[in-house]
């Protein structure tokens, strides 16, 4: 495993994939960076730059938007208040009351080594854990990867947004999305609506793109009025710090770093929580078992370490079970499963072991992209902050753009295009009536195989029960229902103890 | 009806006319036990129940549920504006080519978000929208082999 591991790192650091890694954690630190985009939107922006490179490169560069963005946001988060990632928010609680007291550099310092070392460790459990985990899922038949997939979109269906209904028929509607198009059976036309292109099934990546990028866009120019100019930035402090000392600060505290890593990794793991719950869970973590709790939000050293290591193992989290699985955990490695299958390459249990060469990259661009983040964050975190200033009616079409490119080259075609703007529409419905979108994306990805699963069993047994009374493939099943419950008691729980809380909030 | 009751009403309306289209599908054989049908048909199911769970429980918690307070009010304007740019960009692409269209809609956009207010903003206008198409033609075309779209009526 280590001389592949080996191999590689040293393979990654050929100009050819270690260009576009180090181009990609300078945009991820970028987009991270800059407050209102997200690491998602960034990784979108990217994709059809990737088009044309090969697998490694074009994965490369998307994991260094991944670590680059999951780093990025603490820069303004520290030194300006506003989180430049949702994963960034408890870095403000801390981070920006230390930098007023006269210590930014050591509130950045602490946030970016935090976020080496959290990442470090969540790089441990990937490429220990990937392997594994795949070797598990090897021995899974039809029953058991069919309960596997119904099992991540229940869970996520229940956990995203504040109405377990509306999470439920999001996933379901993604499904629908999946249901147009030949039949994987029979290959008989099916619900394409007599529009030729739809014979074909409709790709999820304009779909993605469409939903995801179009709502979080509207929602912001819903937001926009005619005289809001831009913030100016105002002089940029001096970040001069030692080092040795900040690093000093962290490996003080193995505990904590362990322990907020770990939650990281956890929430990694699970599918579509995100980053931003992995920091704020691990802030209030540290808060819990500080001695002095009363200390945090006021710059305490702890809550910056918490949230930013968090944030970077649950990159490592998140990775492992797209790797192991072929289960997106969140937007990014959705849009990196898409650039995977564009070159044809299936994810899943397999993937290890059929391109040994393509998962130990990741693997090694994922450790090299903590080293670049530390090296770009260090030499343009100044700049960075002056780049807060490029107004949104700036940003906005040039994204636009991206995205449009991104549909078309696809294959060339402007079907996918259309499917781009319907799909943007209907995602910004989506999120003004209040459904999670998540469920939606998920549901949409994991369609096809849901379907080819359930098939793929029936024609081997026709008896039903057996995903029930298969250990592996009933256990998943009972945990779909587990989750549906825990959901649909903590949504009772949440409206018993705020009646007035409305759920207006969009959940990307 | 509140906004639940009016989101769970077009799903239901989607599924039952998606699960009318499934009813002339070949059916199962001999051979293959399954028909094209069966899986969507379950899905459709799921989206009809959830659709109705929607509407139902958007009736019965109308009584109680408390008048929705005003924030800050939402740009609905400025949003269908920008839909209504995208959409005329997307439609003219492949007419005016990739490089005509993408130079109009990326001055156009920027004029609708943030109207420009002397000279200066003009012309920032204008550079973001020749550098936006310039780089992306010249990075898709000349070094990721993408063929942008030419333009039916300009050939360009």
């Amino acid at each position: 495993m280590y001389e592949l591991l080996l191999s590689g790192i040293a393979n990654i650091l050929q100009v050819q994939y270690l260009l576009p890694l180090l181009l990609g954690t300078f945009i991820g630190v970028i987009g991270g960076a800059l407050p209102g985009v997200t690491i998602a939107m960034t990784v979108i922006v990217v994709l059809p730059f990737t088009f044309g490179l090969d697998p490694l490169q074009g994965l490369a560069a998307m994991t260094g938007v991944y670590v680059g963005g999951s780093a990025g946001g603490l820069i303004t988060a520290c030194l300006l208040g506003i989180p430049g990632t949702p994963s960034a928010i408890a870095t403000t609680f801390d981070g920006f009351p230390m930098a007023r007291k006269g210590e930014p550099g050591r509130a950045m310092w602490l946030g970016i080594w935090s976020s080496f070392f959290g990442g470090m460790l969540g790089g441990v459990f990937l490429i220990a854990a990937t392997g594994p985990l795949a070797a598990i899922a090897l021995e899974f038949g039809p029953w058991e990867f069919f309960a596997l997939f119904v099992f991540a979109l229940s869970m996520v269906a229940g956990l995203t947004g504040s109405s377990i209904t509306k999470g439920l028929l999001s996933g379901a509607l993604g499904l629908v999305v999946t249901i147009m198009g030949n039949d994987p059976v029979m290959g008989a036309p099916r619900l394409s609506l007599g529009i030729g292109f739809l014979e074909g099934g409709i790709n999820f990546l304009p779909v993605l793109i469409g939903v995801f990028a179009f709502a979080q866009i509207m929602s912001d120019i819903e937001k926009m009025g005619p005289a809001r100019p831009g913030q100016a930035a105002g002089p940029v402090p001096t970040l001069t710090v030692s080092h040795l000392k900040v690093i000093g600060e962290i490996i003080a505290r193995p505990f904590l770093l362990l322990w907020t890593s770990f939650i990281g990794v956890l929430i990694g793991v699970l599918p579509a929580i995100g980053g931003s719950a992995a920091s704020m869970l691990a802030y209030d973590q540290a808060k819990k078992f500080s001695r002095q709790p009363e200390r945090f939000g006021t710059g305490a050293p702890e809550g910056i370490i918490a949230s930013e290591s968090s944030n970077n193992a649950n990159v490592g989290g998140s990775l492992v079970t797209i790797m192991a699985f072929g289960i997106p955990g969140d937007i990014v490695t959705a849009v990196m499963l898409g650039a995977m299958t564009i070159h044809g390459i299936q994810s899943g249990p397999l993937f290890i072991s059929q391109q040994p060469k393509l998962a130990y990259g990741i693997f090694a661009a994922y450790i090299v992209a903590h080293f670049l983040m530390v090296v770009i964050i260090a030499l343009s975190a100044r700049y960075m902050l002056r780049l807060t200033t490029v107004p949104k009616s700036v940003l906005i079409p040039i994204v636009l753009v991206l995205c449009v490119v991104g549909a078309y080259a696809l294959n060339n075609t402007m079907a996918n295009v259309y499917v781009l703007l319907v799909f943007g529409i209907i995602g910004y419905a989506l999120v003004k009536f209040g459904f999670p979108l998540a469920p939606l994306i998920l549901g949409v990805i994991l369609g096809d195989q849901i379907e080819i699963n359930l098939i793929r069993s029936i024609m081997t047994d026709s008896d039903p029960w057996l995903f029930l009374t298969r250990p592996i493939s009933g256990g998943l099943i009972a945990l779909s229902v587990a989750s549906v419950i825990f959901a649909l008691w903590q949504h009772r729980r949440y409206r018993k103890r705020s009646p007035q809380s409305d759920d207006d909030h969009a959940d990307f | 009806m509140g906004r639940d009751g009016i989101a769970g009403l077009v799903c239901l309306a989607t599924s039952l006319g998606l699960f009318a289209a499934t009813i002339g599908l070949p059916e199962a054989s001999l051979l293959v036990p399954i028909g094209p049908g069966f899986y969507p048909r379950i899905v459709l199911g799921i989206t009809v129940l959830l659709s109705a769970i929607l509407i139902v429980t958007d009736f019965a918690g109308r009584a109680r549920r408390p008048a929705i307070t005003a924030g800050v009010p939402a740009n609905y304007r400025l949003v269908l504006i920008t839909f209504s740019i995208i959409g005329i960009y997307i439609a003219l692409l492949p007419s005016l080519g990739f490089r005509i269209a993408t130079f109009a809609f990326v001055s156009v956009l920027q004029v609708a978000l943030e109207p420009p207010r002397n000279r200066n903003n003009w012309l920032r206008v204008l550079i973001v929208a020749v550098v936006t198409t310039l780089i992306t033609y010249l990075v898709f075309e000349r070094y990721l082999s993408v063929l942008l779209p030419r333009g039916r009526w300009t050939d360009f």
